[in-house]
């Protein structure tokens, strides 16, 4: 080690220099404003495109919008979904999800299953929060996949328009599958569009 | 349209030579020209068109160019003709193929998602191959859904007009239940008169729909096609074996469907001589017993008068110990065993060797016993065959058939449809005798109507008139003078007048069917439960041999007399060695060079010869007290057998009743011990159908609860009581019965044997024929003026499809007894009236209905039902020959209760 590199060590020793150095990083953020935010208290704002939970939906009279066709089931790459339909007993013809399941602790967010269902009875909605301690409570059923829907609404609204998957409420209607009647007893008016 | 197919075996038609996209190509003239397109390999695009009926050309899809012609032709409604230059692809083909998909689709809901035949329809294929993805002016229907109908839904939204469901149940089942009809704007399919549709719910229209437009009832909305899993099975309801497919997803049985199907629609017209594929009611809506809630899941013994669960480890030690006790004190004499004709091969197999070599008894039978024996054994004696020498490709190439006693639509459907595919493309004549109006008496061409239990004086009567037209086979009687002789002088005391008078069949008609069947190149005998259940069975089988052997039919190719069997492995029962007298491959008992092979092969010593007991006889033991220990598997005696046959008090004399079942049966409610058994959906194996062909049954699901493949619970008792089985699985004894049996596992396919009739022509034959044709009694005045017959329904299948909801609902339990109309009028009843029903052994009181299939003089009762117990007013006479029960005819006399 040459003289000056020594004398260069010893000066810089003596006059803290590699705490100088760090505090410059310190001082000079100090003026800027902060790049994170408090994240319990404060909220990001996601893009409406944003893959989050799912969510059943329904229609704007409180009909269920799943046929239980299970197509989302077929689409699924991680074979989280598991659909069971049935003919729904109040209404002979209308056939229906009678139990509906997502496992999202395997689910990969890819939203295949939003573009595969046929009736936009599913969408991803911009809830990510549902950590727990108890993993059962990840396996998604009906009731809590159409709780999310209905919290989370205009969400899953917003993410089938920006996925051009439905773009207004009128589309949604004709999108919409009117059941047969049966010939013994109606059970439903004709659709108005239709009569 | 015309296009028959060139198939007919007497008339060949000519060869035409013609070109397809440049290539020459050779048919027969008078073929659908689509026929011959495919017939080269390529496939050009059809929705409207299936291979067993006549082309109907509504689709428009299966468009070619012809040179020639401007526009496009539908090939399958053109006829191929000679010198024809046609182009299958190109774009202009394309587009107008394209346009079809448009135009069916135009007025088809997108309802995919929730159609049932979403991912298994031939309109989403073709949209998807012609990449349909825009409609000009889509309209929806709005048409309501007939849901009237039991099993099937009809969504006329969907139906693409393609009549495939019409077609094939005009042409090739002969139904004819649908029509269209034009409602709403729309031609519909309804069924007939637009009523509910009541027809044989064969559900072969369901199968071949290439749309949703017909949905089964059953799995509706369930799951989608490719949601479940697959297996080929065989149908374990009747004898005819057919192949199916069993639909499940996890342990439940969510559908059946069968190889026939809009997706099969390629084939060659003549291979439906060897089965159209479809199904019948009882196959496809009435698998519902297999997962159904009253299957016995866990092993069952009777402790303090009640059955109790037990596992499976202490039933077993409980069970063994009081065998192995009884065997020691009484010996092996006081056990016998009874099982089930709706076992697989491998199972009647390890039954018989359970008991032969495990227990060392010999008495044992089979559920074969109660008529199918007395086929089996008359024909080993006339002719050496077990079995019936004819399959049914000859049964529908037949030129005359003679059915004789048989319900044939009811009990075997699908052999009922090779004989209407005979009547419709063979243009064979069919004669039938029977007691009852049939449905194949309906579309027979020589439809007789006989007194009850006359059966075996209309053979007679046929044997004489033979004889007396000279219509005898020179070549074949000279053969064996003897034989001949005594055959003559035996009928020659047969009066023709007295026959027509006891059977009511005039002696012209006797001569035509005579010379019918004596005439025709290939002529057929079917003889059925009118037969083979009846009083003399064992000797009307005989004089029916007699008969195909003065006319030469037997031994002759595409002639020959058979049967028809109702469980679906009588015959494996019969080749197995399920019954006293016979060892596997139908081998006597007591030939000391087989019981030497057998013995080797078992390392064991057989039962002694002459300790043997069939059915009737085991029982007469149970009374008597000499058998101890009953092991029923999947037997019912109890509900079988009239009350007269002392079936209860026999049972409970028991010291041990071991009943093996997947139901807790009328029998099993009385046993010591029930073992939970698997049905045919949870285990391996193969049946032996009513043909001789060896059909796999393959496992479908898990076994139900804790209950265990016969199998399984048979090499576990076995090896308990000192045997030592080495059996995993069943193709272990599948190894072990090839090594026995070279040759038996035949692949579907049953070996041509010709049965050969000289052994007992020339030995036995003379002695025996004088006693076969007697006289019988002048038909005087009866005290009782009915006929009472107990029988087979279509929908229902001995006591096992009673446990399937969805056969129940078909045809429920009536609870009533079945006259003819003018036959209750003449007595004064009406629908629903009770009477008082009087037989020789006792008398009940039930309602009556009408049905428009009893003959007059005659009343019928399901043998299916014992609620009110119609079967123990019937005499049980027991065959001295084969010991077959026949409990199925008797006289009664019915009057307002």
């Amino acid at each position: 080690m040459s003289v000056a590199a020594l004398t260069k060590k010893i000066l810089q020793a003596a006059l803290f220099y590699e705490i100088v150095d760090a505090m410059k990083v310190t001082f000079r953020h100090m003026l800027h404003r902060p790049m994170t935010f408090q994240y319990p208290r404060e909220q990001r704002t996601i893009p409406d495109t944003h893959r989050g939970a799912l969510g059943l939906l329904r229609y704007d009279d409180g009909r269920e919008r799943c046929v239980g066709c299970d197509l989302c089931e077929a689409a699924c790459p991680s074979h989280c979904i598991k659909v069971i339909s049935a003919e729904d007993p109040a209404r002979p013809l209308q056939r229906y999800a009678s139990e509906f399941y997502i496992d999202i602790t395997k689910c990969v967010f890819c939203g295949y299953c939003v573009e595969a269902c046929p009736v936009n009875a599913l969408a991803m909605t911009k809830m990510y929060e549902y950590s727990t301690h108890d993993k059962r409570s990840l396996l998604f059923d009906k009731k809590r996949l159409y709780d999310i829907g209905e919290r989370h609404l205009d969400d899953g609204k917003k993410y089938l328009y920006a996925h051009n998957q439905e773009k207004n409420v009128a589309q949604s209607r004709e999108y919409r599958y009117y059941f047969p009647q049966s010939v013994q007893k109606s059970t439903q008016p004709p659709p108005k569009h239709l009569s | 349209m015309g296009l028959k197919p060139a198939t007919n075996p007497d008339v060949e038609g000519a060869t035409i030579e013609l070109s397809i996209d440049g290539k020459s190509v050779t048919a027969r003239d008078g073929v659908s020209l689509y026929d011959v397109i495919a017939m080269t390999g390529k496939i050009i695009p059809a929705m409207c068109y299936h291979y067993t009926f006549d082309p109907f050309g509504s689709c428009g899809m299966c468009l070619v160019m012809q040179e020639g012609k401007k526009a496009p032709v539908r090939s399958c409604t053109a006829k191929a003709a000679a010198g024809m230059v046609i182009r299958t692809e190109g774009e202009d083909l394309f587009l107008a193929r394209k346009k079809a998909v448009e135009k069916h689709l135009s007025v088809h809901p997108l309802d995919c998602p929730v159609c049932d035949a979403d991912g298994h329809c031939e309109l989403q294929d073709m949209a998807f191959q012609h990449g349909v993805t825009n409609l000009a002016n889509a309209k929806q229907k709005f048409i309501p859904e007939d849901t009237r109908s039991l099993v099937l839904d009809f969504n006329m939204n969907r139906c693409i007009a393609c009549a495939e469901c019409i077609n094939v149940c005009k042409d090739v089942l002969m139904i004819d239940a649908l029509q269209f009809m034009k409602k709403g704007g729309f031609n519909q399919v309804v069924a007939k008169g637009d009523l509910a549709l009541d027809c044989e719910f064969c559900g072969d229209c369901l199968a071949v729909c290439p749309v949703g437009a017909i949905t089964n009832k059953f799995s509706k909305y369930l799951y989608k096609p490719w949601q479940m899993k697959k297996t080929t099975t065989t149908c374990n309801y009747c004898g005819d074996g057919c192949q199916l497919y069993l639909e499940t997803k996890d342990e439940e049985v969510v559908r059946v469907t069968s190889p026939l199907s809009w997706k099969n629609k390629w084939g060659d017209r003549s291979e439906t001589a060897k089965g159209h594929g479809g199904l019948c009611v009882r196959g496809r809506f009435g698998f519902e017993y297999l997962d159904s809630k009253s299957r016995l899941t866990q092993p069952l013994v009777r402790e303090g008068g009640r059955l109790v669960q037990k596992p499976w480890l202490e039933t077993m030690h409980l069970l063994v110990d009081q065998l192995t006790e009884i065997k020691e004190k009484s010996g092996a004499d006081a056990i016998g065993g009874l099982v089930t004709a709706r076992c697989t091969n491998e199972e009647l197999y390890l039954f018989q060797k359970l008991m032969r070599t495990g227990f060392g008894t010999n008495q044992l039978d089979s559920s074969a016993r109660y008529g199918h024996m007395n086929f089996v054994l008359a024909s080993k004696r006339a002719t050496g065959l077990g079995r019936m020498p004819n399959d049914w490709e000859d049964l529908t190439k037949a030129k005359a058939i003679m059915l004789f006693g048989s319900n044939i639509t009811e009990t075997n459907p699908l052999t009922a449809v090779r004989i209407k595919e005979a009547i419709r493309v063979y243009k064979a004549q069919v004669m039938t005798f029977d007691s009852a109006i049939t449905n194949i008496a309906k579309l027979a061409s020589h439809p007789f109507l006989i007194k009850p239990g006359t059966e075996g004086a209309v053979i007679d009567g046929l044997v004489k008139t033979t004889i007396e037209q000279d219509l005898v086979d020179e070549e074949v009687v000279e053969k064996h003078p003897r034989a001949f002789d005594a055959l003559k002088s035996a009928v020659a005391n047969l009066s023709l007048e007295h026959l027509a008078a006891q059977t009511g069949v005039p002696i012209e008609a006797f001569r035509e069917v005579a010379a019918i069947f004596a005439e025709s190149p290939r002529s057929i005998i079917l003889c059925a439960e009118g037969i083979v259940r009846r009083t003399n069975g064992y000797q009307n089988v005989l004089k029916l041999m007699d008969l195909a052997w003065i006319t030469g039919k037997l031994g002759r190719a595409g002639c020959g007399v058979n049967t028809v069997t109702e469980e679906p492995n009588e015959q494996g029962a019969v080749d197995m060695g399920a019954a006293p007298e016979f060892l596997p491959g139908q081998a006597r008992f007591d030939d000391p060079a087989v019981r030497d092979r057998f013995a080797k092969a078992w390392e064991t010593s057989l039962p002694p010869v002459g300790s043997g007991a069939h059915l009737i006889e085991i029982l007469k033991r149970c009374k008597s007290g000499r058998i101890k220990a009953l092991y029923i598997l999947g037997e019912n005696p109890l509900a079988t057998l009239p009350a007269s046959m002392e079936v209860r008090a026999a049972l409970e004399r028991l010291e041990l009743l071991v009943v093996q079942d997947p139901f807790l049966t009328e029998t099993g409610k009385l046993a010591h011990f029930v073992l939970p058994a698997c049905t045919y959906a949870e285990k391996d194996g193969t049946f032996t159908n009513l043909e001789g062909r060896v059909l796999r049954v393959r496992q479908a699901m898990d076994p139900l609860g804790e209950s265990l493949p016969d199998w399984h619970i048979m090499t576990a008792l076995a090896n308990a009581m000192g045997c030592r089985w080495e059996y995993q699985s069943a193709n272990d004894i599948q190894a072990e019965i090839m090594k026995l049996l070279p040759g038996y596992y035949n692949l579907g396919q049953p070996r041509k044997v010709v049965p050969v009739p000289d052994q007992y022509l020339s030995n036995d034959y003379a002695a025996e024929v004088k006693a076969r044709y007697q006289q019988g009694p002048p038909s005087g005045e009866n005290p009782r003026p009915f006929s009472l017959l107990m029988g087979q329904l279509l929908v229902h299948s001995g006591k096992l499809s009673t446990q399937a909801p969805g056969l129940m609902k078909i045809a429920p339990n009536t609870g009533k007894l079945r006259m003819n109309i003018g036959d209750m009028e003449r007595l004064g009843l009406q629908d629903g009236v009770k009477v008082r029903l009087t037989s020789d052994r006792g008398s009940l009181q039930l309602a009556v209905q009408a049905d428009q299939s009893i003959a007059p003089g005659t009343c019928f009762f399901p043998e299916h039902f014992n609620e009110p117990p119609v079967k123990d007013l019937m005499p049980v006479s027991v065959d001295a020959a084969t010991g077959v029960p026949s409990f199925k005819q008797t006289w009664v006399s019915v009057e307002q209760a």
